[in-house]
Order: C-alpha cells, then sequence, then structure tokens
C-alpha cells in the first residue's frame, strides 16, 4: 500500500459521514423510536408518559380482526397485482420494441398512467365504474352492456372491490415496468436473436428460450419492485372507497394511517408499521435468494 | 447547557428597553376571505396591546391535516400557546392534558353571552377548556316552488317534519318526477357523515357512544338505533337521494327539491332561489326534534409559558365585536355570541332564523369523549355503506367491535364486564 493509498483510507471515514449522518437522523433513530413504542402503550398525543408494555401490541395486532383484514386484502391485492402486471408489462415491452416513429409514439400512451397524478386516475376510475346512478351509468358497465352483460356495483360490491382496484393498478403501473422491459431487451443480444432465428426458432420459442434467459435480471428487479410497490397500496382504496365497503379494500398502510392519526395509538401503530416492514424486507430478501439460487 | 441559554435568553431580555411578549397562534386555513378577516382579527390585536409590548404571530395551517399538524407538534413538545380545533377533539386534548381551562379567565356574564352549543362543546368533566366564535347548523332546505309543483305543503314556519312526513313528501315529488332529495353522499370528509346524521339517531331516541364509560358496545348499534337508521337507509333505497351524487350542488342548481346541508350554503342557495327558498329543522324519527352543532374553538395550551397572554388572545378572538362579527362576515357562519347577532339583520328572517332557534333549543354536541375521531370515522363508514344497502344492524354491530376495540386497548381498567 502506497503512502497515498494509506492517507486515502483514512479520509474516507470522513467523506462517509456525512451520509451516514443523515442515515442515522432520518432511518435507524426513526426505527430504534419506533421500535421503543412498539413495545409501549405510547399515545400520540403524550408520548412521554408511554409506559413499558411488553409484546402486547404484537400480540393484540393477532387478534386485531382489522389489522388481519387489512393484511389479507395486501396480500390479496399483490397476488393479483404482481404476476399480471409483469406478464403484461414484458409482453407489452415486446410488442412495442420497434423503431418506427409509430411505436415509440405507442410507448409514449402506454407511459401516461405513471406520469398522471393516482388522485386524478382515482376520481376517473371511480366514474368509469359507478353503476347506474340518476339514468347515467359508468362507461364500463355501459360497454359491459353491448355484450349483454348485467351492470356491476364494482366498488360497492365487497368480492368486486379489491379486484376492480387490482385491475386499475395494473392498468396504472404496466407502463413503467414496461419501460424497464424495454431497457432490459435491448441488452438482449442480437446475435443469439439471430441465430436462433436462422436455426428456425419460433417467436415463441425465441421469447421462452432466449429473451427470458438473458432478460433474468431485469426479470428479477422488475418483480422485486413490483412486489413492494404492491404492498405499498393505499391511495387508489383510500380515495376511491375509503377502506370499504366493510373494510374490503382497507389496506395496511390505511389501516396504520388510521391507527396512528385517527386512534392516535402510537404503540400499536409502531408495532403495525414494524410487522409491515418486517412482511416487505423478508419477501424482498427471499425474492433475491430464491432467484440467486436459480441464476447458479 | 439549557440552564446557560436560558440565562443568556433572560439577561438578554432584561436589557430590551420594552420586553416584548409574543403569543404564538395557530390557525386553520379556510377561505381566503377568511383568512384575511382572521389577519385583520390579529392586526386589530397587536395594535390595542402595542403599548403593553404583546403581540400574537399567527401561522396558518392546511385544513385537511390541521389535526395531524397539531398532533404532531403535541407529540414534539410544540404546541404553540394558543390554537383553534375542531369541536370534538377537544375532549381528547384534555385527555392528553394539552388544553389549560379557560373557566378563569370568563366571568359567568360573558359566558352566558356565549350559545349554549359552544359552553357544551367546549366543557369537559364540568370544566371549559374552548370557546368558538361561531357555531354551525344543518337544516332541510327546500324550494317552494317544487314543492308547490308535487302538491307538497311545506310546514309552519319553524316547524319540522316528522319522518313519514318527510318519506310522503318525497313520495310525491318521486312522483311528479321531481329529484327530491340531497344528501350529499360525495362528501369527502367523513366527519359529514357523522356531523349531519347523528340527528337521525338522535332524534330517534338513540346515541352513539356513552361517553362517560366509554363504551359503544350495546350503544351504537342497539335496537333504536337500528330502528332510525334503516328508516335513513329508506331514502336511498326508494332513490329520493342519490349514494353516488356526480354534482355537489344539486339543490343550487335546481335539480332537487330538498336539500340536507348546512349553514355555508345559506348565501348561495339564497342567491340562487331567492323567495322560492325555504328552510326547516331536520325531519324527526322520535318525537323530539335534534340537530347538530359544534365548530373551530379556540384552546390554550397547557404547556403556554403564560396561560393569562394566551387566553387574553381566547377573549379577543371570541369578543363579540373584536372577534365574532369580523370572522362571521368572513365566513358564514352562525355568531357564538347573542350580542353578536344585533349586527346581523339577516337573523331576524329564514333561513338564519333557524340556525339560532335550533343552536338554542335542540341542538346536540358530538360525543365528548376521547374516541370522538375513531367513532367518528368507523360510524361514517357504516353510514356510507348503509347507504348502498349494507345490512343496518350487521354494519352497525361491526362499527361498534372496532370502536370498542380500540376504547378497551386504551382504557383496559375501565373495561367494564
Amino acid at each position: 500500500m502506497t503512502a497515498w493509498q494509506r492517507k486515502r483510507g483514512r479520509a474516507a471515514p470522513w467523506f462517509l459521514l456525512p451520509a451516514c449522518a443523515l442515515l442515522a437522523v432520518f432511518v435507524v433513530w426513526p426505527l430504534l423510536r419506533a421500535g421503543w413504542w412498539s413495545f409501549t402503550n405510547a399515545d400520540l398525543l403524550s408520548p412521554e408518559r408511554a409506559e413499558f408494555a411488553g409484546a402486547d401490541n404484537y400480540a393484540g395486532l393477532a387478534g386485531d380482526a382489522r389489522f388481519q383484514r387489512a393484511f389479507g386484502n395486501t396480500l390479496l391485492f399483490a397476488l393479483l397485482v404482481v404476476p399480471v402486471q409483469t406478464v403484461l408489462a414484458f409482453f407489452l415491452a415486446l410488442w412495442v420494441n420497434r423503431p418506427e416513429p409509430a411505436w415509440r409514439w405507442l410507448r409514449g400512451v402506454f407511459f401516461v398512467p405513471v406520469v398522471v397524478s393516482m388522485p386524478v386516475l382515482a376520481v376517473l376510475w371511480t366514474l368509469l365504474y359507478q353503476p347506474e346512478q340518476g339514468g347515467e351509468t359508468g362507461l364500463l358497465n355501459a360497454a359491459l352492456g353491448v355484450f349483454g352483460v348485467p351492470p356491476q356495483a364494482w366498488l360497492r360490491d365487497p368480492a368486486l372491490a379489491l379486484p376492480a382496484i387490482a385491475f386499475m393498478s395494473v392498468w396504472q403501473g404496466a407502463g413503467l415496468q414496461m419501460m424497464v422491459f424495454l431497457a432490459g431487451l435491448q441488452n438482449v443480444p442480437k446475435e443469439l436473436l439471430e441465430a436462433a432465428r436462422i436455426d428456425g426458432a419460433s417467436g415463441w420459442q425465441r421469447v421462452r428460450h432466449v429473451i427470458v434467459p438473458s432478460m433474468r435480471n431485469t426479470i428479477i428487479f422488475v418483480v422485486t419492485v413490483t412486489t413492494i410497490l404492491a404492498f405499498r397500496i393505499f391511495v387508489q382504496p383510500y380515495l376511491m372507497t375509503r377502506g370499504g365497503p366493510g373494510n374490503s379494500t382497507l389496506s395496511l398502510i390505511q389501516s396504520v394511517y388510521e391507527t396512528t392519526f385517527v386512534s392516535q395509538d402510537l404503540g400499536r401503530a409502531c408495532a403495525a408499521a414494524l410487522v409491515f416492514l418486517a412482511l416487505v424486507g423478508g419477501l424482498t430478501w427471499l425474492q433475491r435468494r430464491l432467484a440467486r439460487e436459480e441464476r447458479e | 447547557m439549557v440552564v446557560f441559554l436560558l440565562v443568556v435568553f433572560l439577561a438578554g431580555c432584561g436589557r430590551a428597553p420594552v420586553e416584548e411578549r409574543v403569543i404564538r397562534v395557530w390557525s386553520h386555513q379556510g377561505q381566503e376571505a377568511e383568512n384575511r378577516a382572521m389577519r385583520d382579527i390579529a392586526e386589530a390585536f397587536n395594535t390595542a396591546y402595542a403599548g403593553r409590548g404583546i403581540r400574537v404571530e399567527l401561522s396558518f395551517f392546511p385544513d385537511f391535516q390541521y389535526t395531524e399538524k397539531l398532533a404532531i407538534a403535541a407529540a414534539a413538545r410544540d404546541l404553540p400557546d394558543a390554537f383553534d380545533l375542531d369541536g370534538p377533539l377537544v375532549a381528547r386534548l384534555v385527555d392528553a392534558g394539552l388544553l389549560a381551562p379557560l373557566d378563569g379567565w370568563f366571568d359567568r356574564a360573558e359566558l352566558e353571552d356565549f350559545l349554549p352549543t359552544l359552553l357544551k362543546q367546549g366543557t369537559i368533566g364540568g370544566r371549559l377548556y374552548a370557546l368558538g366564535a361561531f357555531d354551525s347548523a344543518v337544516v332541510l332546505y327546500y324550494d317552494r316552488e317544487l314543492l308547490a309543483r308535487a302538491g307538497v305543503t311545506p310546514p309552519a314556519d319553524g316547524e319540522g317534519w316528522a319522518w313519514d312526513e318527510f318519506m310522503a313528501a318525497c313520495a310525491a315529488l318521486q312522483a311528479a318526477g321531481i329529484e327530491p332529495l340531497a344528501m350529499h353522499m360525495d362528501e369527502s370528509a367523513d366527519e359529514w357523515f357523522t356531523y349531519a346524521f347523528s340527528p337521525v339517531v338522535w332524534s330517534g331516541g338513540g346515541r352513539l357512544i356513552d361517553d362517560d364509560a366509554p363504551r359503544v358496545r350495546g350503544v351504537l348499534a342497539d335496537e333504536a338505533n337500528v330502528r332510525s337508521l334503516r328508516a335513513w337507509q329508506q331514502v336511498f333505497e326508494k332513490k329520493y337521494a342519490a349514494t353516488d351524487p356526480v354534482d355537489p350542488n344539486p339543490f343550487g342548481n335546481g335539480k332537487v327539491a330538498l336539500d340536507w346541508s348546512g349553514h355555508w350554503m345559506a348565501r348561495p342557495h339564497q342567491e340562487a332561489k331567492g323567495g322560492r327558498l325555504g328552510a326547516m329543522p331536520l325531519p324527526r324519527l322520535g318525537a323530539e326534534a335534534a340537530a347538530p352543532c359544534g365548530s373551530w374553538c379556540w384552546g390554550v395550551s397547557a404547556r403556554t409559558r403564560d396561560p393569562e397572554l394566551a387566553a387574553l388572545w381566547v377573549r379577543w378572538v371570541t369578543d363579540p365585536e373584536q372577534g365574532v362579527a369580523p370572522i362571521v362576515r368572513a365566513n358564514g357562519a352562525v355568531p357564538g355570541r347573542r350580542s353578536a347577532f344585533a349586527a346581523f339583520p339577516e337573523y331576524s328572517k329564514q333561513p338564519y332564523r333557524q340556525f339560532r332557534a335550533q343552536l338554542e333549543t335542540t341542538a346536540r354536541a358530538r360525543p365528548r369523549t376521547p374516541f370522538y375521531a375513531t367513532l367518528s370515522q368507523r360510524f361514517a363508514a357504516a353510514l356510507r355503506d348503509i347507504a348502498r344497502g349494507a345490512d343496518v344492524e350487521a354494519r352497525l354491530r361491526q362499527a361498534e367491535d372496532e370502536v370498542q376495540a380500540v376504547i378497551d386497548r386504551r382504557r383496559p381498567g375501565e373495561a367494564g364486564p
């Protein structure tokens, strides 16, 4: 090691310090605080009165019907959204991966919902899903009516509300994943594709045996990010149904938010938030684990 | 370190010729006219007290999430000296030890000048913690011409309909091809539902919570409430009112004959309808009528260094001339002090006379319990579902279970059998 290198090594901590300090203040410290509060009966308005309560908050979550409903809804939402959105985005990317300007324009069209603010989309889709009301019918029900499908109360039927929101979310988010897949498609070796074509591989075989294997990393990335985003579902149901009817679209984030700011039950809310963090963190870790093993 | 800074600070103050004393005040952000009026009121205060070196420093925070802002400030021990808050939250802040009592700063004669609803709203456990400059009212507005076209006679002035008469009027309007009623079910704030429709429960002989216990089990989903809300559900089942209205003001736009709405619509409705506009109390389910009330009110932080100073501001902002008249002129709410009505001649006529009349007789404060926010939110969710056809008893039972679970968790010792 030269003197210069040694010197540089000594200077390194100083350069790391600002980043570490910010992380400590804005990530580590709040997490520790939340961790401590989750073992107390802290009240949002007077946290200084908090008393140690052991694992009461965690035990309470296990018996909290509302929290469990939110947990189940969020899990179901992720199960509906992640596979559909990933597959849809992948095929959209394959479809629009052409150089002509018309296709570039189409890419833009698919990307529009990602750019438009979610509250605006939520209002639009609420209107689209509207059942008959004073002689006016929502566009979706009107369109289905043409095919003889009876109108459905999409957002008001406890069985339909969550799938309806999942459908809207897939439509909204697929454009972003499509862009990532498009970038990944550029990395598929041209020679391989050409070789496959010369060998007489059909389009499907090329996708299956050339494109998918060479895009493994992109696919893993997209699935991971989509999963995390799906678990963070909040805005759509909050604006479209307020978690109703009868808690059928209540999300984990909404339940944590309401425990914090409506019931102002800080201890319980911290416990719920940490459970949520563990869930998302655990799933991400699991996905990366599984993906890495496949790669070997 | 803190002591050192304090010493330096005090020494600094001591040297100043006139010690300036600042009252930090927070207010929710209303309409622009209302904010301007608030600023003028503060300006007048500063002018009046300039000689004594007292000054208020007024900050506004957006209306939606104002409560969150207060909660975070309370947790961070950064509450201002005085602040306004929504009436039903007083009990919660008192429970958390954040409000100082106001009794000592007002004498009996002054207090008697306030509307009884404001005193009720601000009194927790026998002590007064908050006072407002104005109050609110919900009435049933009607369009005389549309009623006449359907052959419906409105009740005598100041009287309301019994529920059956109300439903019969809606049926007659519907038969005449007129949309009967607007209930504003598109309102995004949960509070609208609890605020506007609690009178349905109250006039049917029920209540939302036993605030003393506090307990909702066996209260919220009791027989009387189920009966009352089944009657309320009929309004939507028979399509007298829309469950998902697209038009926020169908009454003003001339489409609907009756409007279940607040005092804030009095001016626009009068402009739209002139002499066609009438107003009556909300229809009653039992023998007794009921009306909602409550609005933003002022409190003094329990942690203020100088409660006397903060109370000086609360006195100013609720003073009939300095506070009530200018703010009411700006926001159109109902004056909170009887002596202030003299400045508002419209209160001798409808619909204003109805506002004052019900605030002095049938109006009831929303439950004064630390669990109000949870109760209101869960009850509002239940009302939304009930309007759309949910089973009334099962849905109320669900709300009851959810609210009781929160109460039991916070008050394990008082859960009772």
